[in-house]
């Protein structure tokens, strides 16, 4: 898949070493395209680096810094990114495999729900290979519906411009 | 993509090699970039180092909140790094962490977890010469 704009990506994570890996991951997986990716230690620099920037994609952990009683949990943070960039995508993730925070994270928004185990890394750039496709298709599709919205204009003003003729200059088709 | 990813219970402790860590993973994935492999290793020591104290300090204060969510972390960073023996008492630590209750028994997977992770350090310092 090839896009000429460069794709900007967040990661959300509190672990380093998870952060670091799939990075490089991505990078190494869409070698051939435009990627810029961020990541953050916690979701309040996520959504500070929101206020300036606007991600095409976020890859946002559900359990962020537990250690910490006042940090915001993933769907907090999913809410957020969702009321300030609508149109971003959110792939969460998780380490357990529950329903409820599936469900959860598709009602608030997210795009995409990836459990973090053996095949984590391939399921998330499967993930985005996917969203990438749909972000393609819908700029494809607002093309089309330009040009269509483009040539529907075109032909109403040559319409509009024959009764126009024929109002000022009856006789003008008439051989 | 024909790599495979870390799995976690393939390499019992002492099986063939002796060593506990299997980084084939990050070799196969990121091979050439030997900057990008210290990078990755430097962080994994960092953060591992960390989250030991803080998980020591935890089973000190009987903080099982904290324990919890230190071992759920810590899964995910051993797992790239292939330590698989480590994988199963980190969820009996979480499990056990759960019930909020048996400080015993996790002060003893503490202590199993504190070694292995001793262990595991210095082999993937040792691996790290190889990328210099």
């Amino acid at each position: 898949m090839k896009a000429k704009k460069q794709i900007r990506i967040f990661i959300v994570d509190d672990n380093n070493v998870f952060a670091h890996v799939l990075k490089a991951d991505i990078q190494t997986a869409f070698a051939e395209m435009k990627i810029d990716i961020s990541t953050f230690g916690t979701g309040e620099k996520c959504l500070e680096a929101l206020k300036t920037e606007s991600p095409h994609m976020v890859i946002l952990d559900y359990h962020l810094d537990g250690r910490n009683a006042e940090a915001a949990n993933g769907i907090k943070i999913l809410d957020q990114i969702k009321k300030e960039k609508p149109e971003t995508y959110v792939i969460m993730l998780t380490g357990e495999d529950n329903i409820d925070i599936a469900l959860k994270s598709f009602k608030h928004g997210a795009s995409d729900y990836v459990v973090k185990t053996d095949t984590q890394f391939r399921k998330i750039i499967y993930s985005l290979f996917n969203l990438l496709r749909l972000m393609s298709a819908k700029n494809e599709a607002l093309r089309y519906k330009r040009m269509v919205m483009a040539i529907s204009l075109g032909v109403a003003m040559l319409i509009g411009g024959t009764i126009a003729i024929e109002i000022i200059y009856p006789d003008f088709f008439v051989v | 993509m024909s790599k495979t990813e870390p799995e976690f219970n393939h390499l019992p402790i002492g099986e063939n090699t002796g060593k506990i860590c299997d980084m084939s993973y990050i070799k196969e994935s990121f091979g050439e970039k030997n900057n990008l492999i210290i990078e990755i290793i430097d962080t994994f020591i960092s953060q591992v180092s960390e989250e030991l104290l803080t998980i020591n300090d935890a089973v000190e204060k009987i903080d099982f909140k904290t324990i919890r969510s230190t071992a759920h972390k810590m899964k995910t960073s051993v797992s790239i790094m292939g330590i698989s023996s480590i994988k199963p008492i980190l969820v009996e630590m979480e499990i056990t962490g759960e019930s909020d209750s048996d400080i015993k028994k996790l002060s003893e997977l503490n202590h199993k977890l504190n070694s292995l992770c001793s262990q595991a350090i210095a082999e993937i310092t040792a691996e790290k010469q190889n990328f210099c």
